[in-house]
């Protein structure tokens, strides 16, 4: 499937709807389809509130695509500010909440969720490569 | 989203509806520091019917943490669902609040 979302933080929405979709036509586990939404909610939030500090109407690109029966291949591109967020410091979560950096729980979350993430930058886009393998039984 | 509001003796009680995300979370931030400034130092933030949360959600609740704790109060959390339970686990969250299963059980902690 692909889909194309504005940058404002509403169509995230929208976005995980079609992916439920997509989940339920390739009869794939729920609970897979809610890590994979989640990981995309949190790096598009990312990009959607830092990304575009001139501001103006962008465009982003996403597309999840099952290469295997039990292997999804996701991507997003963007034309933003070109941003990696696999830099993103971990928070260290045995810490206390205070010490705890703001930005680095959603990166955290988005590499539990997924198995492989790669970023490139490419004429003036950031795409993120990621895959997602589905546990079937 | 929706956020519904139920002033109790102990604590006041938040029940959220729908997902609690980027797009979301400045509403139910508004809302606690609304309460706050009201004086209101004690929440139970009640998920039954809530079906997700992202890590925007999780700092509108470590937030809220923060700042009833030098006031002596506290903000508990109940009936999460599976998913939002699996976010809480992953981020260390579960460590970080007093989680009960039902909202009965959780008022009778303040």
């Amino acid at each position: 499937m692909e889909f194309r979302l504005k940058n404002d933080l509403a169509e995230i929405q929208l976005l995980a709807e079609a992916v439920e979709t997509f989940g339920e036509e390739n009869d794939l586990p729920v609970k897979a389809i809610f890590q994979v939404n989640l990981a995309l909610d949190e790096l598009l939030t990312n990009t959607i509130s830092y990304g575009y500090p001139e501001g103006g109407q962008h465009e982003i690109l996403v597309r999840v695509i099952l290469q295997q029966e039990d292997m999804l291949l996701i991507e997003i591109r963007d034309d933003g500010f070109a941003f990696n967020p696999l830099e993103n410091e971990e928070p260290d979560i045995t810490k206390d909440i205070d010490e705890w950096p703001i930005g680095g729980l959603g990166i955290h979350l988005v590499r539990q969720m997924l198995d492989e993430l790669e970023y490139t930058r490419e004429h003036d886009q950031n795409i993120l490569v990621m895959r997602k393998c589905i546990n079937l039984s | 989203m929706n956020i519904k509001e139920i002033k109790k003796e102990k604590a006041i009680v938040l029940m959220i509806e729908g997902r609690l995300d980027s797009s979301s979370s400045g509403m139910l931030e508004k809302k606690i520091l609304s309460l706050l400034e009201t004086g209101e130092k004690n929440f139970l933030v009640d998920f039954s019917g809530m079906d997700y949360i992202s890590s925007a959600g999780l700092r509108v609740l470590l937030m809220a943490a923060k700042k009833t704790k030098p006031a002596g109060g506290k903000v508990v959390l109940s009936a999460l669902t599976d998913n939002v339970k699996e976010v809480f686990d992953i981020a260390g969250f579960i460590s970080v609040f007093s989680i009960f299963a039902t909202q009965e059980e959780a008022i009778q902690s303040f």
